[in-house]
């Protein structure tokens, strides 16, 4: 294998791809990008994998000869970056070792035999439809903070992603708080198709979206979903699994509600949450004229604020929030008005936006 | 499994650690407590002077007159912690699992490491030996199968007692033991049996369920009975792991006598208790205030919630409560004043209904 290619591409693209190696130890072939250069007319082909997600992400490059070679994932990117020169050139040694030079510089890295890579999964392309990265991507950005982190629980490390002929609804939880968003398509799947995704790769997916509007292609296969972007193909293993009924989790019999000014009440929540410690619950109180929120740490400090409101019951409920968990609910609304609905002090809350294509369930702390 | 439960309990151990810590003390009659000539009273007397009839809780004054000779001293809590920490950390290498319930006395579960009566014997035998040798402390042990008997066990012949009660003779050794030794029996259940006419222990156990409705009806003349029968399914639970109570005493520089003041440190040290607790994330039912008097006696009250709660707000209104009876049942001045959270459970952020909607 003999490639001479731009260095800044080949930097970035390494760093791209690079993304989806393994950190972990005992996986040393998967701590690798491989490089494949088929033929000269073929683009060349970096990837990576940590076995859960796959990145596949073109190179421009002269293939001088064919072949393939594994770098190492940690130091090529940052060491092909640092090089001087316009141009560099790849050749493969004996051994997996692979001779970078640039200008005046020679390096030798020591790779694996590529044939110590592990299999990567074959992508589906008959199932591939097209749809809105930026509605995607604002979707994912609004339910991914409820999911959990919690490995022991894989099924709500993952966000719900569902396809229908005209929207898409994504749903995550990690059991405390729920987050539902839907928003229409102008692209779709021809039929209704959902799968558990995990939240670290739909992160990828936005990332790689980036902001310009580049058409996302999906694939969502029997144990694998795959995105492209721009040329690159991002593939994650499903997760297995029944996710909750989330529609049956929206709470009913709402006692007293209040639609406030989204700005207003962030600030006044992230104001009283400087006050707050760890678990301290904050203690929101819903009259129907007023809503107070109240947090104190013992030895610290305490604090209280209100913000005049018009709610449609007669009823004050008294509750109290992680939060954390507050705060994420209120900037995941979308649009300017936030609309707050309770039970009682101990069932579950509701924050959704006034169209009610966001809403999100946050289960009280008891007071 | 068969249980073998044992009850350790330290023989005079505030007069034994003065005696460890000035040698001179040895053999004289040595009372711990308040000045003879003020209102104080006795916390612990030697043998020595427990031979002239001076008893814990005493007033110094009477132990003085009964023993004028009785060398003094003002009890140092901080020297008798160093001393018992010591005695635990070497109770807790040779027994797995053990239950310490104060500076002096616990529990300890021989279940698999002496199972039967015999062997129980001979490794609190050795225990013993051993405390002594490393520590200079005398301890005595009683051994059966629950708590009860156990306790009993230990006070039947100190000091340095090993009394080992084997499975089957519980009621036995219990019946002709006099009521007052049986624990848990509070002021009002005492009254009643004295009522009743009831003086033996054996005669609480021989209660058949009707004359017993009468005398103690509900769960605590049903418990009292079993106690009484030998019948204690308590465990022993070992002090590790998650909390078991959060909280914190101080004692004051000058006694407080104006409970408004009493008030307020209760409040600060409930909201103390209360940030520890939720950052363990755990929720308390409980909140106890401990008082501890000029002449060291300690009382302690405990309020209940309905529900386990995080709120500091909540946990200072319980531990006024709690402030306000004991002060009720005792007023100050108070030397010392403790607040503590217990039955903690954690969750107190609910959930949703994910797995089991029917739940």
């Amino acid at each position: 294998m003999k490639i001479r290619c731009n260095r800044e591409h080949l930097a970035d693209r390494l760093a791209q791809a690079a993304r989806a190696a393994s950190t972990r130890a005992n996986l040393q072939s998967a701590a690798h990008v491989r490089l494949t250069a088929e033929s000269s007319e073929a683009p060349v082909e970096l990837a990576a994998t940590d076995l859960e997600m796959t990145l596949r992400v073109p190179l421009t490059a002269d293939v001088e000869e064919p072949g393939s070679v594994l770098l190492p994932a940690k130091i090529a990117p940052e060491l092909i970056r640092a090089l001087n020169g316009e141009t560099v050139e790849l050749s493969a040694q004996d051994d997996g070792r692979v001779l970078v030079s640039a200008g005046s510089s020679s390096y030798t890295l020591y790779g694996l035999p590529v044939d110590e890579f592990p299999q990567l999964p074959e992508i589906d392309h008959e199932q591939v439809f097209e749809t809105d990265s930026a509605v995607f991507a604002d979707v994912v950005g609004r339910v991914k903070r409820a999911a959990s982190r919690d490995e022991s629980r894989p099924v709500l490390t993952g966000a719900l992603v569902r396809f229908e002929s005209d929207r898409i609804t994504m749903a995550a939880t990690d059991s405390y708080r729920l987050a539902v968003a839907e928003a229409p398509l102008s692209k779709a799947p021809p039929e209704s198709i959902e799968a558990i995704i995990p939240v670290k790769a739909l992160e990828e997916v936005v990332r790689l979206a980036g902001s310009d509007g580049k058409p996302l292609s999906v694939a969502i296969g029997e144990g694998l979903v795959t995105f492209g972007i721009d040329g690159i193909w991002l593939s994650v293993r499903r997760i297995e699994g029944q996710f909750p009924n989330f529609t049956a989790l929206k709470p009913d019999g709402v006692e007293q509600s209040a639609t406030i000014a989204k700005d207003e009440l962030l600030e006044v929540v992230r104001r009283v949450g400087i006050v707050v410690r760890q678990n301290t619950p904050v203690r929101v109180e819903l009259a129907p004229g007023q809503l107070s929120l109240q947090a104190r740490t013992a030895d610290v400090a305490e604090g209280a604020e209100s913000i005049p409101v018009a709610a449609t019951g007669t009823e004050t409920i008294e509750i109290g929030f992680n939060h954390e968990f507050l705060r994420d609910g209120i900037e995941s609304v979308p649009g300017d008005e936030v609309k707050l609905s309770l039970i009682s002090s101990l069932r579950p809350a509701l924050l959704e936006s006034v169209d009610g294509a966001f809403w999100y369930v946050i289960m009280p702390i008891r007071i | 499994m068969r249980r073998v439960v044992a009850h350790l309990d330290l023989d005079a151990f505030f007069a034994a650690v003065e005696v460890l810590e000035n040698p001179a003390l040895a053999g004289v009659p040595l009372v711990v407590g308040g000045d003879p000539l003020g209102r104080g009273v006795v916390a612990t007397a030697s043998y020595e002077a427990r031979a002239f009839g001076i008893r814990s809780a005493m007033s110094s004054a009477e132990a003085h007159r009964r023993c004028p000779s009785a060398v003094v001293v003002r009890p140092d809590m901080a020297r008798y912690k160093r001393h018992s920490e010591g005695l635990w950390a070497l109770v807790r290498a040779a027994v797995p699992v053990v239950e310490q319930v104060g500076i002096d006395e616990g529990y300890l579960d021989l279940a698999d490491i002496a199972p039967t009566a015999g062997e129980a014997r001979r490794f609190l035998l050795a225990l013993q030996r051993r405390i002594r040798a490393e520590t200079g402390l005398g301890a005595s042990f009683g051994c059966g199968t629950g708590k009860t008997v156990a306790k009993i066990a230990s006070d039947a012949d100190k000091p340095v007692g090993l009394v080992v009660v084997a499975a089957g003779r519980e009621e036995e050794f219990l019946a002709p033991l006099p009521l007052r030794a049986l624990p848990g029996i509070g002021p009002k259940a005492d009254k009643r049996l004295q009522v009743a006419g009831l003086e033996r222990i054996g005669q609480l156990a021989d209660l058949d369920d009707e004359s017993l409705r009468l005398i103690l009806p509900g769960a605590t003349g049903r418990d009292l009975r079993e106690r009484a029968r030998g019948i204690d399914p308590r465990p022993v639970v070992a002090a590790s792991g998650p909390s078991v109570t959060i909280g914190n005493e101080e004692t004051f520089d000058h006694d407080i006598g104006d409970p408004a003041i009493l008030s307020e440190h209760a409040a600060r040290m409930a909201v103390g208790a209360t940030e520890r607790m939720l950052k363990e994330g755990l929720v308390a039912r409980t909140v106890t205030v401990k008082l501890r008097y000029p002449d060291f006696r300690i009382l302690s009250r405990a309020t209940s919630a309905g529900q386990p709660t995080g709120d500091p707000t909540e946990i200072t209104r319980l531990a006024e409560l709690a402030l306000q009876r004991a002060l009720r049942d005792r007023p100050p001045p108070i030397r010392l004043l403790g607040v503590s959270v217990s039955r903690l459970v954690k969750g107190e952020q609910l959930h949703l209904p994910l797995e089991d909607e029917s739940a």
